[in-house]
C-alpha cells in the first residue's frame, strides 16, 4: 500500500524547476532511496512532502493527508533528519533532542529512556552539555538523526544521514536506520552516495534535473543495463573457437572480448544464472577454468546508463 | 495546547542562553538612569526635577520592555540563518500554536528582562496602589506580547534582516520619541499637534501611561483619570499582532513562503 503518493509534484525557482511533475508512489514500510547528484531536487521534494514549502504544482499524499489541505496532519506523521543539521549555536545537544521529543509527544519517562539511549548510540553521551557551537561537523550530524531515532515517527524524511560521518559511524547510521525500518517507520532516504543508497534501499528513484528518471529495486535497475554484468575467466588451454561461439550463442551474452586467448571478458547479464552454464560449457569441452570472477554494475553505472554522466560530473553540471 | 507551552519553553531556555545579551542590556538601563535620567531632570525646575526623574524611570522600564520584546524578530533571522526555522515548521505543531508561542514567549523572555528593573523601579518610586499596579503589570504583559508579535510579523514579512534592523532601527525612533516615555504628552502637543496625535494613539504612550498610573504618578498622567482607553489600546495592539497577525503570518509561512 502507497504511504506517499505524488502526482505531477512540482516546484519551480522563477526560472529553475527544481522538481518537475514527480510521479512516484512509495510503499508502506519501504526504505526508498532517492538518488541524485545536488541540485537533482531530492531535498526540495522531501522540503514539499513535509510541507515545509509548498508545491507550485500537483500535490501529494502524505499517509491519508493531501500536503496542501491538511499539511498539520502530515506533520503528524513525519520526521525529518535535514542535509545540514539545524541546531542554534548556543544549544547543547541534550537541550535540541529532550525538546524534540517533548514536541513530538514522547512521555516524560519514554523521552528520557530514548534521548539517553539514543545519545549513547550515536556516541554522544559525553558532549549532551557542550554548546552545538563547540562540536565538530561529524557530531552535529549525529544530533540531527538523533532526532528522527527518538522520534521514530511513521514516515521518516532522511536527507544524506552519513555526510560529514567517518566510515564506522556511516555503517552504525546505517544499521540504526535498518532497525528504525524494523520498528514499523517507512523511510525516505534521499542521498547522494550510490553505496549507500544500494545498501540500504529496498527501491531507489533515480532523479536527475528535477525529474525522476527511473525507479525499481536496486537489482533490477542493475540488470536494466544490457550487458552490464562482468565476468571474467582463465582456462587452463586456449579457448577453441567451438566454445567461443557457443558462448557466444547465451541469449544472457551481450560481447566476449578475448584479452589473451586463455583470458575471456564476458559482459552479460543475470551473472547469478549464466555462470553456472559457462562453467558447465567449459567443462563439457575440457577446457579447465583456473579462476573466474564476477562483478555486477553498480548504480553508478545505472546513473551514467540513464544520463550520459557520473554522478560527480552531474554535480558538477548542477544549477 | 501542551505544544503551545513547549514553544513557549523553548524560547525561553533560548533566552536564558544570551547572557551576555541580558547583562548588556541591565548596564544600559543602570546608565539611562543613573546618567541621563539623573542629569536630564536637571534640566526641569527644581520643584519638579525628583518628580521628572521617576516619571523618566518608569518611561525607561518601558523602552527596555518594547526593545526585549522587539528581540524575538531577531531570532527568527538568527534561526533562518541556520535553518532551524524549517526544522520548527516541520515539526507537528500547528503554524498557530508556533506563532502563537514564539509571540507569548517573546512577551515572557521580556519580562524576565525585565522583572528585575521594575522591582528597580518600585524600589525608587514606591508603591501607591497594589490593585492598580497588578492593572498595569497584566497591561504591560498584553504590550509585551503584542511587540513581539510585531516584530514577527515584520520579521517575517521582510526576510532579510538587514532590512528588519534598519527599519527596527526607525520603528524605534518613532514609536519611542512620539510617545509619553521620556516626555508628558502635553509638551508634545506643545510642539506639534500631529505629533501629538501619534503619541496619543501609540501603543508605547498606552503602556507607558498605564505603568506610572500603576506606580501611583497619576498627577502626570495624561489621558484620563482612568486609563481604560489605555487599557483598550493595548488590548487592540495584543489582539492585532497576536490574533490577526497569526492568520496573516500563518498563510506567509505554509509552505515555505517565508523564504
Amino acid at each position: 500500500m502507497a504511504v506517499i503518493r505524488t502526482i505531477d509534484l512540482t516546484k519551480r525557482f522563477k526560472d529553475l524547476v527544481a522538481v518537475d511533475h514527480l510521479n512516484l508512489d512509495i510503499e508502506e514500510g519501504e526504505i526508498f532511496g532517492l538518488l541524485g547528484p545536488n541540485g537533482a531536487g531530492k531535498t526540495t521534494t522531501v522540503l514539499m512532502l513535509s510541507t515545509v514549502i509548498k508545491p507550485t504544482g500537483g500535490t501529494a499524499v502524505v499517509g491519508e493527508y493531501d500536503i496542501g489541505k491538511s499539511p498539520d496532519d502530515v506533520r503528524k506523521l513525519i520526521g525529518i533528519c535535514f542535509q545540514e543539521p539545524k541546531l542554534l549555536w548556543v544549544s547543547t545537544p541534550w537541550d535540541v533532542l529532550n525538546w524534540h521529543a517533548k514536541v513530538c509527544g514522547l512521555s516524560t519517562q519514554e523521552r528520557k529512556k530514548r534521548v539517553k539511549q539514543v545519545l549513547e548510540d550515536v556516541n554522544m553521551w559525553e558532549h549532551r552539555r557542550k554548546n552545538v557551537h563547540g562540536l565538530s561537523g561529524g557530531m552535529r550530524k549525529r544530533v540531527e538523526i538523533a532526532k528522527i531515532l527518538i522520534q521514530r515517527p511513521k514516515i521518516a524524511f532522511i536527507d544524506e544521514p552519513t555526510a560529514q560521518i567517518d566510515v564506522v559511524g556511516k555503517h552504525k547510521i546505517w544499521n540504526m536506520i535498518q532497525e528504525l525500518r524494523e520498528e514499523g517507520t517507512t523511510i525516505i532516504l534521499a542521498t547522494n552516495e550510490l553505496h549507500e543508497a544500494d545498501i540500504l534501499s529496498d527501491r531507489v528513484g533515480i532523479m536527475h534535473k528535477g525529474k525522476l528518471l527511473i525507479c525499481d529495486t536496486p537489482k533490477t535497475l542493475k540488470d536494466s543495463i544490457l550487458g552490464g554484468d562482468l565476468v571474467e575467466i582463465r582456462l587452463e588451454k586456449e579457448a577453441t573457437q567451438d566454445a567461443f561461439d557457443e558462448l557466444k550463442s547465451f541469449h544472457e551474452v551481450v560481447d566476449v572480448v578475448t584479452v589473451k586467448p586463455t583470458n575471456l571478458k564476458v559482459h552479460l547479464n543475470k551473472v547469478e544464472e549464466i555462470v553456472p552454464k559457462i562453467m558447465e560449457l567449459f567443462m563439457k569441452r575440457n577446457l579447465p577454468v583456473t579462476s573466474i570472477s564476477m562483478s555486477e554494475p553498480s548504480l553508478d553505472d545505472v546513473f551514467v546508463h540513464y544520463t550520459g554522466l557520473t554522478i560527480e560530473e552531474a554535480q558538477r553540471k548542477s544549477p | 495546547m501542551r505544544k503551545l507551552f513547549f514553544v513557549i519553553e523553548r524560547d525561553l531556555r533560548m533566552f536564558v542562553q544570551y547572557k551576555f545579551l541580558i547583562i548588556m542590556r541591565a548596564i544600559w538601563f543602570v546608565s539611562q538612569v543613573a546618567f541621563f535620567g539623573l542629569i536630564a531632570s536637571r534640566m526641569v525646575v527644581p520643584q519638579l526635577a525628583d518628580i521628572y526623574f521617576e516619571y523618566y524611570v518608569a518611561g525607561v522600564v518601558v523602552m527596555m520592555l518594547y526593545s526585549a520584546s522587539v528581540f524575538i524578530g531577531y531570532d527568527i533571522f538568527e534561526e533562518a540563518e541556520h535553518g532551524v526555522f524549517e526544522y520548527l515548521l516541520s515539526l507537528p505543531v500547528s503554524r498557530k500554536e508556533l506563532v502563537l508561542g514564539r509571540s507569548i514567549g517573546g512577551g515572557i523572555r521580556s519580562f524576565i528582562l525585565v522583572g528585575p528593573l521594575i522591582a528597580i523601579t518600585l524600589f525608587i518610586i514606591g508603591l501607591a496602589n497594589p490593585v492598580n499596579f497588578l492593572i498595569a503589570f497584566f497591561s504591560l504583559f498584553l504590550f509585551a506580547f503584542g511587540v513581539s508579535g510585531m516584530s514577527i510579523t515584520i520579521a517575517v514579512g521582510l526576510k532579510s534582516a538587514d532590512r528588519f534592523d534598519i527599519l527596527m532601527g526607525v520603528l524605534n525612533a518613532f514609536i519611542i520619541r512620539l510617545s509619553t516615555t521620556m516626555y508628558p504628552q502635553v509638551f508634545v502637543q506643545e510642539a506639534n499637534l500631529a505629533y501629538a496625535k501619534v503619541s496619543e494613539f501609540n501603543p508605547v504612550t498606552f503602556a507607558s501611561d498605564l505603568f506610572r498610573w500603576g506606580v501611583g504618578i497619576e498627577r502626570y498622567f495624561t489621558m484620563t483619570p482612568m486609563p481604560l482607553a489605555a487599557i483598550i489600546g493595548l488590548v487592540i495592539f495584543f489582539a492585532i499582532f497576536t490574533f490577526v497577525g497569526i492568520t496573516i503570518y500563518e498563510r506567509r509561512l505554509e509552505g515555505g513562503g517565508w523564504r
